[in-house]
């Protein structure tokens, strides 16, 4: 058979033991294509394909400005940008979380076949889900030049803002998918705080807008916005967005830095684990 | 360690079983968690010492539950033993699962892709074997499709031949070489007894004597995931048929703490 002679390489590449860094980095691509993959069967044989990632936001957007602007008029100029700025990056750490937590299990056929870092399986989910993400900007894009809202060039930090807040929903993504292989419960749990936390988080306010109360449970919802680590992320978005400027440097520092350690948290937590994962499936 | 070794120390794999008996509230919630400290503990795998030689090929043998599949996937790196160690050198090429991962939505084409990712290669490698592979598939245009429309046959024998362009220091067979039809099969093995010769390390899981005895000169036993034999394959068979003869004790439970 012609295929022998190719079977015995002179000096196969020898995969020494390597870091669990170097290992996920050697798996960079199958996180791509496993992104790719979970984008064209989502979007298998349905007519307009992509396109509904960004019809989504737009439908929704196109519902805000109706409401805003003449069914009960919001004080704020361009209320309907104010509010996308700020739900289009808490649906995608929202989505990215509630799909990515269920990953490990959802890939579980995979885990106990065949050898590879699990942690892909969760990384591709947010990697999926920043892409759409990326995508709904567009129709964002084309809601700002409808409603005349400025274009300027804090704009640009915009790519900046995202990667911050995908380091951080990579962590915690990596978190709760190690948390949902031994107890399932986690997936309701976090459904539940995750509504919660939209409230919690200047998702649809600002923290400017909060006036001041006396009552000791605003006095509680402040101290929690305050180490609310989306108080921090999601200006990163905003600010660039609707205010046209770029966020404050301190708190782009402590957004950063943040995140950086949640990534390695729930990276260092889930390598820890997961050669445990196969025992729970 | 040299490329192509197994090396396999007092390994031992456990598994947690629990039972599902609820008879009060209170055990409805303590069961909650009690998988995460005591269950029964099954130990698929214990004491298992051997050493595979670089280019040597050896068969394992025992009968269903024996621990087989489980050394396996120690060998293979998807499941860490609990105790003892397993180590490996050189790139191993599992067709345990073959096509694992294969997505049926996606077409033939994005599934060798897909799979070459999964084994670690990237799509420059797997661009350089694509035409290999399809060719010996013998797939033709159905590459193009989805493989949810793909016959059985088909299905394995695009899994085989991904498997088979891996240049591997290590391959592991779980009889799957009843892929497709005689023809097919006699190509899978002709293909393997290249690798033979090539001088890659082979481990083959199977139930029949005639097909280890064509490659393997050497056998390991299990029996109830203890090393019974370990040694040349006609005394490992007669070994292997006395165990199966004898009684059948069962799996041995014993309960522990993790």
């Amino acid at each position: 058979m012609t295929e022998a002679v190719e079977t015995a390489p002179a000096a196969p590449p020898m995969p020494a033991p390597r870091s669990a860094l170097a290992e996920l980095f050697h798996f960079r691509q199958l996180i791509a294509m496993l992104v790719v993959r979970e984008l064209k069967v989502r979007y298998k044989r349905s007519v307009f394909g992509l396109l509904w990632t960004m019809l989504n936001p737009l439908l929704l957007m196109v519902v805000y400005a109706v409401v805003f602007t003449t069914i009960m008029p919001a004080a704020m100029h361009n209320f309907a940008i104010f509010l996308l700025a700020g739900l289009l990056p808490w649906i995608f750490f929202n989505n990215a979380l509630m799909q990515g937590l269920w990953s490990v299990l959802g890939n579980q056929e995979l885990v106990r076949k065949v050898r590879l870092p699990q942690a892909v399986f969760p990384l591709s989910v947010v990697g999926s889900n920043l892409v759409n993400f990326a995508l709904s900007l567009v129709p964002l894009f084309a809601m700002m030049i409808a409603l005349r809202q400025p274009f300027t060039p804090a704009l640009l930090f915009l790519p900046v803002g995202m990667l911050v807040l995908t380091l951080f929903t990579s962590g915690v993504t990596l978190l709760f998918a190690t948390a949902t292989v031994f107890f399932r419960d986690v997936r309701h749990l976090a459904e539940v705080l995750l509504q919660m936390l939209m409230y919690l988080s200047p998702v649809l306010y600002d923290l400017r807008m909060l006036g001041e109360h006396h009552e000791w449970w605003f006095r509680i919802f402040r101290v929690f916005l305050r180490v609310n680590p989306l108080s921090y992320l999601l200006p990163l978005v905003r600010d660039p967005v609707y205010y046209g400027r770029l966020p404050p440097l301190p708190a782009l520092g402590v957004a950063t830095a943040g995140s950086l350690a949640m990534l390695a948290f729930g990276f260092a937590v889930f390598q820890r684990l997961s050669p445990r994962h196969i025992h729970y499936l | 360690m040299r490329s192509g070794e197994i090396r396999i120390r007092d390994a031992g794999v456990c598994y947690r079983l629990y039972r599902e008996k609820v008879t009060t509230l209170k055990e409805a919630v303590v069961n909650r968690f009690r998988h995460l400290r005591s269950a029964e503990m099954f130990w698929a795998l214990r004491h298992a010492t051997f050493t595979v030689q670089p280019g040597e090929a050896i068969a394992l043998v025992g009968h269903n539950g024996s621990g087989k599949s489980t050394l396996l996937k120690t060998i293979a790196g998807v499941l860490q033993p609990s105790e003892g160690e397993v180590a490996t050198a050189g790139r191993i090429s599992p067709m345990i699962e073959l096509g694992a991962g294969f997505d049926p939505e996606l077409s033939g084409r994005d599934n060798v892709y897909l799979n070459g990712a999964l084994l670690g290669f990237s799509r420059r490698q797997m661009e350089a074997k694509f035409d290999r592979i399809v060719a010996f598939a013998e797939l033709g245009d159905f590459i193009d499709m989805p493989i949810k429309n793909y016959s059985s046959g088909m299905y394995a024998r695009l899994g085989f031949a991904i498997a088979q362009d891996v240049e591997p220091d290590i391959l592991i067979v779980d009889e799957v070489l009843a892929v497709g039809d005689e023809r097919f099969q006699e190509k899978c093995k002709a293909r393997i007894r290249d690798f033979r010769t090539a001088g890659v390390t082979f481990c083959f899981v199977t139930h029949g004597f005639e097909g280890a005895r064509e490659l393997c000169p050497r056998a390991v036993v299990l029996h109830h995931g203890r090393l019974a034999f370990d040694g040349p394959i006609e005394q490992a068979w007669q070994r292997y048929r006395e165990l199966e003869a004898g009684p059948q004790p069962g799996p041995q439970l014993a309960t522990g703490q993790s």
